[in-house]
């Protein structure tokens, strides 16, 4: 055995069988334990457990499908009818619908931490966008471009609390 | 009196096996307090091994998360034949390598850059602290991988073979391209 293979061999008696990560992750693998046992439990009772899921994706439908209601009312609204809503009533009923289901996907994350500091800021920050449109739907009630515009703020919010309430290692 | 000191060293050794055997058997039953115990015990040597294998920081922290996620759902396997220990590394190895396998992209995994390129970062020799651990992080993925399971873990070529899917000849091959990469780097301190 040549020299260098010797000392390659004494240092890896040295080498330390221990190094420790530099951050926790203890909190992440939790959170993936949890998400693993909710995944598996609906699973088993897909009735009484998927009723997340499906409540979620029931949302983005019912918003979904709002929007394309008044879009469709506005373009076709038939003439004998004397008051056809106003893009803005329409608004007025999908914000108030939206707050409902961001209220509750709110409540049921709740007990998961977020994943950024700063995501309650982003949240306020398409508040305020939803705000501005609505203020020019209140100069253009019957624009139903700025409806839908508004709608697609109200579904970045929803995925943005979704994507924060994830835990990291299953945003790879 | 030496007697004495290597029944009271047998006694201590005996009785921390029992309370991980305790701590063991309550996270199978599902307690998570207890989990966390294991993990605190052992997230040094997966980690260490994690790194070794990935060759990077953080995916090295997300293949460790990776494995005490998977672990919990394998703990009913554990039954207590063999040492904790070496039980947790033998699946630490699997899940590492199928993590890997999984992140490697479509090109890598198509044209097998990664099987002969030397990695880039440069190691400062001129430092004192130039750790060999340091150099085994250098080495291409493959004998790296080689290396670490044999050189450190101590799986035979077979085990290798089976578990990085090649030939057994390969995988000496790659061991005896490993050490001579790392004796000519050491050499040249």
């Amino acid at each position: 055995m040549s020299n260098s293979e010797q000392k390659l061999r004494q240092t890896l008696t040295q080498l330390p069988r221990e190094k420790m990560p530099e951050r926790d992750l203890w909190q992440g693998i939790e959170l993936g334990i949890e998400r693993q046992e909710m995944k598996q439990n609906t699973e088993q009772k897909p009735v009484k457990t998927g009723v997340k899921p499906i409540s979620l994706a029931a949302s983005f439908a019912i918003v979904a499908i709002a929007g394309w209601l008044v879009t469709q009312q506005l373009t076709t609204a038939p003439i004998e009818n004397n008051a056809p809503l106003t893009a803005q009533q329409l608004a007025e009923a999908l914000s108030t619908q939206h707050q409902s289901q961001r209220d509750n996907l709110l409540v049921s994350l709740k007990d998961q931490p977020a994943l950024t500091e700063d995501w309650q800021q982003q949240l306020a920050e398409l508040d305020g966008a939803a705000n501005a449109i609505k203020a020019a739907l209140a100069q253009d009630p019957n624009n139903t471009a700025l409806l839908k515009m508004l709608q697609n703020v109200y579904q970045q919010q929803m995925s943005l609390i979704e994507r924060v309430h994830s835990p990291k290692w299953r945003q790879i | 009196m030496v007697e004495l000191q290597n029944s009271v060293v047998d006694a201590q050794h005996t009785f921390a096996e029992k309370a991980e055997r305790d701590v063991i058997a309550a996270a199978q039953q599902g307690d998570k307090l207890a989990y966390k115990k294991l993990y605190d015990a052992h997230v040094g040597r997966v980690y260490a091994l994690c790194l070794r294998l990935t060759g990077e920081r953080t995916m090295a922290e997300d293949a460790t998360q990776e494995v005490f996620i998977q672990l919990w759902n394998k703990l009913s396997n554990f039954n207590g034949q063999s040492k904790f220990s070496t039980w947790l590394h033998s699946v630490t190895s699997n899940i590492t390598i199928s993590y890997i396998r999984k992140q490697k992209g479509w090109f890598q995994r198509t044209f097998n850059i990664e099987e002969s390129a030397v990695h880039d970062q440069q190691i400062d020799t001129s430092a004192d602290t130039v750790s060999l651990d340091d150099y085994v992080l250098r080495l291409p993925e493959r004998a790296r991988h080689v290396f670490v399971l044999h050189a450190i873990e101590g799986y035979r070529h077979e085990e290798i073979a089976d578990l990085l899917n090649m030939a057994v000849g390969s995988s000496k091959a790659q061991f005896h391209r490993a050490k001579q990469l790392l004796t000519e780097w050491m050499g040249n301190e």
